[in-house]
């Protein structure tokens, strides 16, 4: 009995002695594991990958991209100009009020998430510090106004966003933005482009607030990693990288929304305040929608 | 130590007996909070007779460091001796430098609310962080600043079995022949190592 006591009080007193963090998913026994494993060849090369993008990769991605992509705006903007819809008839009811409340907190949530986002990746280009690291708090507290909203998006939008015949042709002429003729698009209530929003938005979101929560709470424990046998360590790693790559489509995604909905068609946005869209702007921008309100009567 | 000394940890396995007395003086040294564990031992195939052994890792200061690469602040500076170090006021907390480091070294204290990751912990080597060498602040951030005032890293010089060392690479590696070339030899140029402490032939 005496024996058994000391037995147990030494296994206690070792387990303290290894560290507070003995139990912990990062540095604890899978520790070991984790460093022999290092870009051994049975092992996913996690770390060499996540080093080699972060390092050389992800800022000109991101660069090219804040760059680029408003660049070419610019130029459609300038060969190709907006388009510039009647005001004049009537007007369709497209957005409910629980619709524009829900994209409220969306955008809210994107215009805090998006640039803060941004600074940490050019973090150097700031200096670091304080500021930086506001950022960083204010892009994962920004999440719970994300979460909240990309739920109900999910659903309240799902049956209109399936692919249709429509969008392939959408595709085929790039959504009519190439030219100024007001020739129907086909589209329905959404087209391809939203579509593609929808999904990367909601889908790409869940993904998005999955890696970017367990890069927050960073040491725990999931079953199903140890289940497939992943390390946490290697979990954080592709975390990260499927992150930046992710977050890349969405920021590209990002303003092409803002280009369309501010200068692409002139006074797009106003749907979305008040719910109501120009009659020729569904007439012309999403036409099979406009030949189905047509007839259900609906218009 | 020579003009060009790139100074560096080396743990000898032969001797490490894993009695914790690097990490336990390291956490005392530089007041270290509960949690964070600049150093620590570890046992590589445990229980297997044979070839169980034990080594003390911390941060490697590595040569082509990955944290510093990954930085997204560019917190980090190598020193001219080989001394990877960090700037706390710069760090994010980001923990990119864990991601990228095979060893495991970077350290996080979580005492911000809900959890948030306050600035990154590390080995220094014991050679402090970029505020004015042995300052308070320098102290309160970094922890001693030992090799500012000559002194070998406490880890390395409070080890007793003199498995750890660290110094300029040529020196170790000097050292680390000798031990080997007088295994078995009778050439005892070590002082009361392994062998001569337990009776075992290494």
């Amino acid at each position: 009995m005496k024996s058994k006591q000391i037995i147990l009080a030494i296994i206690t007193l070792s387990t303290l002695a290894f560290g507070a963090n003995a139990d912990s998913a990062i540095w604890g026994k899978d520790l070991i594991t984790s460093i022999l494993g290092y870009d051994q060849k049975e092992s996913l090369h996690l770390g060499y990958y996540f080093t080699l993008l972060q390092s050389t990769y992800f800022k000109p991605l991101f660069l090219g991209i804040i760059l680029g992509v408003p660049a070419v705006f610019f130029l459609h903007y300038l060969v190709i100009g907006p388009m510039i819809f009647s005001h004049d008839r009537k007007k369709i009811y497209i957005f409910t009020l629980f619709n524009r409340i829900v994209h409220a907190i969306a955008a809210i949530a994107f215009i805090l998430i998006i640039p803060t986002g941004l600074v940490m990746m050019f973090g150097s280009t700031f200096g670091g510090g304080e500021f930086v690291r506001t950022c960083k708090e204010i892009h994962a507290i920004s999440t719970l106004l994300f979460i909240i909203s990309v739920v109900p998006m999910f659903f309240m939008w799902l049956k209109s966003m399936f692919l249709h015949w429509d969008d392939i042709k959408w595709l085929m002429i790039v959504g009519g933005y190439l030219n100024k003729n007001k020739n129907p698009v086909p589209a329905g209530k959404f087209n391809a482009g939203q579509k593609t929003w929808y999904w990367l938005a909601t889908l790409g979101g869940f993904v998005m607030i999955g890696t970017g929560a367990a890069m927050f709470f960073q040491d725990f424990r999931l079953d199903i990693l140890v289940e497939y046998g992943i390390s946490q360590i290697d979990f954080l790693r592709g975390s990260a990288i499927v992150h930046n790559v992710l977050g890349a489509a969405v920021v590209i995604l990002f303003l092409v929304h803002i280009y369309m909905s501010v200068f692409a068609i002139k006074g797009a946005i106003h749907s979305m305040v008040t719910g109501y869209k120009e009659e020729e702007e569904v007439e012309v921008l999403h036409s099979s929608f406009y030949r189905k309100l047509k007839k259900e009567n609906k218009i | 130590m020579s003009e060009n000394a790139r100074l560096k940890f080396f743990c000898d396995d032969d001797r490490c007996i894993a009695c914790d007395g690097c990490s336990v003086a390291c956490a005392e040294a530089h007041e270290l909070p509960a949690g964070i564990n600049r150093r620590k031992v570890v046992t590589m195939n445990e229980g297997i007779a044979g070839l169980e052994y034990s080594l003390s890792i911390a941060c490697m200061h590595c040569t082509d460091a990955p944290c510093e690469q990954v930085c997204p602040v560019d917190c980090f500076y190598i020193r001219e001796d080989g001394i990877v170090l960090h700037d706390k006021d710069a760090c994010i907390g980001c923990a990119y430098c864990l991601y990228a480091c095979p060893f495991g070294a970077p350290q996080f204290p979580q005492d911000g609310a809900f959890g948030i990751k306050g600035a990154m912990d590390k080995c220094t080597m014991c050679a402090g962080g970029p505020e004015e060498t042995n300052s308070h602040e320098e102290r309160e951030k970094y922890g001693q600043n030992r090799m500012a005032e000559g002194k070998v890293p406490v880890c390395a010089s409070m080890c007793s079995t003199k498995a750890l060392l660290v110094g300029d690479s040529q020196e170790i590696s000097k050292v680390y022949r000798e031990r080997v070339l007088s295994v078995g030899r009778g050439v005892k140029t070590q002082p009361y190592g392994w062998g001569v402490a337990y009776g075992s032939k290494i």
